[in-house]
C-alpha cells in the first residue's frame, strides 16, 4: 500500500502506513522508524515520532524540503528488506493486582463476566508488543489483550493516576510511567521504576518491544518498590 | 558570581529552547513558549541564544545577592532597579542587594529574565526547560517560589569585563514581540493531516472567523473560542499519532486547540492545521480574550518562514546604541 504523506506547517511530514490499528501495521511502522532515523543524519531529519499506524518526520527546512522527505519515504516503503525492524527485546514487569492498587479491578472483572483471578491470569498469560510511546513520558501502549478482558475507558477520566499503574482501555493495555490524569481502567500497579528522568535514556522499553506481566504479592511490592526495570536476557 | 533570589512570582518557570529527541519515548518538548523573546534576552546579556532563563506569567521581582547582569524581553511592561524606572530590551547592571521589579504585562503576557552566565539548573535529557507534569527540568521540576537562588557562572569571565562588551546592545521597537502583537494576531497555517475531514464551509470559517484565546490556556495548549467546526466533530476519536506544537486540534467540542510547547507528544483528535512555527511565539504572548485570527500559507512559503525562523534563533540580531540613543525612547 502506497502511504499517504502529507507536509505539515514547513518542518513536519506526517506519514500514515494504514488506517486500522494493527500489529502488522505497527510492526511497518516501527520498521519504517528505525531506518528513517538511523539516515536522519543524511536526510536532515531532525526527528522521528512513531504511533500506531503512522508517524511525524520532522525536518530542517534549511537542509532539506518536503518532497524530498516524501521521495524518501516512499523508496523505503517499496524496499521490503527495510520492514525489518531490530529484533525486540523482553521485559517481565511485576504487578500487584486489585485493591488500592487496582482499583477498577472487580468492576472490569465483573463486566467481564469474569472472576478476579480469571481475569488477572489472562492480563499475565500473554506476551505484548510495545505498539508506542506517548501521551505522557514513558506511558506504555501494550497490546493486544484478550478479547475477553477487553473493556472500555472510564466515563470520567481521573484527575491523579500513581505512577506504575497499569490500565486496560479496549483492547490495550498500557503502564503509566509518571502520575498524571488518565482514563484507562486502573487494574494493578508495579513497583519497578520504568521511567526516570535522569537516566538517558530515561525509559529502556522502545516501539516494538516486548513486555509481559506477572503477578506479586504486596511483600514483594515493598522489597522491589524503586527498583530500576532491566531488560530480560 | 551572578546571584539573584526569587522574592515574588506568580507562574515562572526556567526553559530553554527546548527538550529535543525524546518524543518517540513520550517525553515533550518544553522550553520557551515565546522562543524569539526568549533568544534576544540570552543575547543582550551574552549568553548563547538557547540558554536557561526565566520566563514568568505575570509581575515577578527578584533580588541581587551579589553584581549581576539581566536583561528582560517579551511582554511589554514596566521595569525597575529599586524603584528606578529602566528599559526592557536593554542588558541591565543589578548591583549587589539591588531589586529588581519586573511588572503587570501591559501587552503581552510572557516575560522573559536572562540573567549573563550559565545558571544552575537540573539538566535532564540535555535540556533545562521545566516540564512541570512530569516533575523535572529547571529547579526540582517545579515553578520557582519565593526564595529560590538563580546562580549562573560565567566560567571565569570577570562581571565588568562582560559588561563593557554588550552594556550597548538593545534590540529595536520593531523587534520586540509588542510591535507584533500591535499588528494584529495572524497565525499562519498550512493544512493538517485531517483537513480532509472539513467541510469546504469549515475550512473556510476556520480561516475567515475571528477567535479568541480562552483562559483555560496554559503552556500544553491554547484553547480558542468562535464558531465549532461541525465537520470535525463527526470524527471523534481516531488512533493516537504524533502531534507538536502549532498543530490544530479540534475535539469533539468543535473549537480547536492549539498545542503549545508542553504539549503531549501523541493525541488522537482531528489536526485540521498546522500553525508555522513562528507564529507560534506571537500566539504565546495572546492572554486570555486576545482575538486571533488563521491565514493558509503555501507549504513552500511555510518552509521559507520556518528555515528564516531557525536560523533567527541560532544567530539573532541585536542593535549597538549610538550616540543621542535615549533610554526614554527605548522605554517606550
Amino acid at each position: 500500500m502506497t502511504p499517504r504523506v502529507a507536509p505539515l506547517g514547513g518542518y513536519a511530514v506526517y506519514v500514515e502506513l494504514c488506517r486500522e490499528v494493527s500489529l502488522e501495521c505497527n510492526r511497518r511502522v516501527h520498521a519504517l522508524y528505525y531506518a528513517l532515523s538511523s539516515r536522519a543524519g543524511d536526510l536532515g531529519v531532525t526527528e522521528v515520532v512513531p504511533a500506531y499506524s503512522s508517524l511525524t518526520i520532522f525536518y530542517d527546512p534549511r537542509r532539506v524540503r518536503w518532497r524530498e522527505i516524501a521521495r524518501a519515504v516512499e523508496e523505503l516503503v517499496r524496499d521490503a528488506e527495510v520492514f525489518t525492524p531490530p529484533p525486540p527485546r523482553s521485559f517481565m514487569i511485576p504487578v500487584v493486582y486489585g485493591g488500592e492498587y487496582g482499583p477498577d479491578l472487580e468492576r472490569a472483572a465483573s463486566m467481564r463476566g469474569l472472576s478476579v483471578d480469571e481475569f488477572v491470569r489472562i492480563h499475565t498469560s500473554r506476551v505484548y508488543t510495545c505498539y508506542m510511546l506517548g501521551f505522557t513520558p514513558g506511558f506504555l501502549y501494550l497490546g493486544d489483550v484478550d478479547p475477553r478482558i477487553a473493556v472500555p475507558r472510564l466515563e470520567t477520566p481521573r484527575e491523579r493516576v500513581p505512577r506504575g499503574s497499569v490500565g486496560i482501555a479496549g483492547r490495550q493495555t498500557g503502564l503509566y510511567g509518571i502520575e498524571s490524569p488518565g482514563g484507562w481502567r486502573i487494574i494493578g500497579r508495579t513497583p519497578v521504576v520504568t521511567f526516570d528522568p535522569r537516566r538517558d535514556p530515561p525509559i529502556p522499553i522502545r516501539p516494538g518491544d516486548r513486555v509481559r506481566f506477572y503477578e506479586i504479592g504486596e511483600d514483594e511490592y515493598r522489597e522491589l518498590e524503586g527498583v530500576w526495570i532491566e531488560e530480560v536476557q | 558570581m551572578p546571584k539573584l533570589e526569587v522574592l515574588n512570582t506568580v507562574l515562572a518557570t526556567i526553559q530553554d529552547i527546548g527538550r529535543y529527541g525524546y518524543r518517540s519515548l513520550g517525553v515533550p518538548v518544553s522550553g520557551a513558549l515565546d522562543r524569539s523573546s526568549a533568544v534576544q534576552a540570552n543575547v543582550l546579556v551574552g549568553n548563547p541564544p538557547g540558554a536557561p532563563l526565566v520566563e514568568s506569567f505575570g509581575p515577578i521581582m527578584l533580588r541581587a545577592l551579589s553584581d549581576s547582569i539581566v536583561a528582560v524581553t517579551g511582554a511589554l511592561t514596566r521595569i525597575a532597579i529599586d524603584g528606578r524606572a529602566v528599559a526592557e530590551y536593554r542588558p541591565l547592571w543589578l548591583p549587589k542587594g539591588s531589586v529588581l521589579e519586573v511588572g503587570p504585562p501591559i501587552l503581552g503576557q510572557v516575560i522573559y529574565v536572562a540573567v549573563a552566565g550559565r545558571i544552575s539548573c537540573d539538566e535532564v535529557m540535555g535540556s533545562c526547560s521545566t516540564y512541570t507534569r512530569g516533575g523535572f527540568g529547571g529547579l526540582g521540576g517545579r515553578p520557582l517560589r519565593p526564595g529560590d537562588v538563580i546562580e549562573a557562572s560565567l566560567g571565569g569571565q570577570r562581571l565588568e569585563d562582560l559588561w563593557s562588551s554588550i552594556s550597548t546592545r538593545y534590540v529595536p521597537e520593531e523587534g520586540r514581540v509588542a510591535y507584533r502583537l500591535r499588528q494584529g494576531v495572524v497565525l499562519r497555517v498550512t493544512p493538517g493531516p485531517h483537513r480532509g475531514v472539513l467541510s469546504d464551509d469549515d475550512w473556510g470559517r476556520l480561516l475567515s472567523e475571528t477567535y479568541t484565546v480562552a483562559p483555560e490556556s496554559d503552556r500544553m495548549g491554547f484553547r480558542l473560542r468562535g464558531p465549532p467546526l461541525e465537520s470535525a466533530k463527526r470524527l471523534g476519536r481516531l488512533p493516537s499519532f504524533p502531534v507538536d506544537r502549532g498543530f490544530v486540534q479540534v475535539p469533539p467540542a468543535g473549537t480547536p486547540i492549539v498545542l503549545m510547547a508542553d504539549a503531549q507528544t501523541t493525541g488522537g483528535y482531528a489536526v485540521v492545521a498546522v500553525v508555522v512555527p513562528p507564529d507560534t511565539d506571537l500566539l504565546a504572548q495572546c492572554p486570555p480574550g486576545t482575538p486571533v485570527r488563521f491565514a493558509e500559507l503555501g507549504v513552500d512559503e511555510a518552509e521559507d518562514v520556518t528555515a528564516q525562523y531557525l536560523s533567527y534563533l541560532e544567530s539573532p540580531e541585536v542593535s549597538e546604541v549610538g550616540p543621542g540613543f535615549s533610554e526614554y525612547d527605548a522605554y517606550v
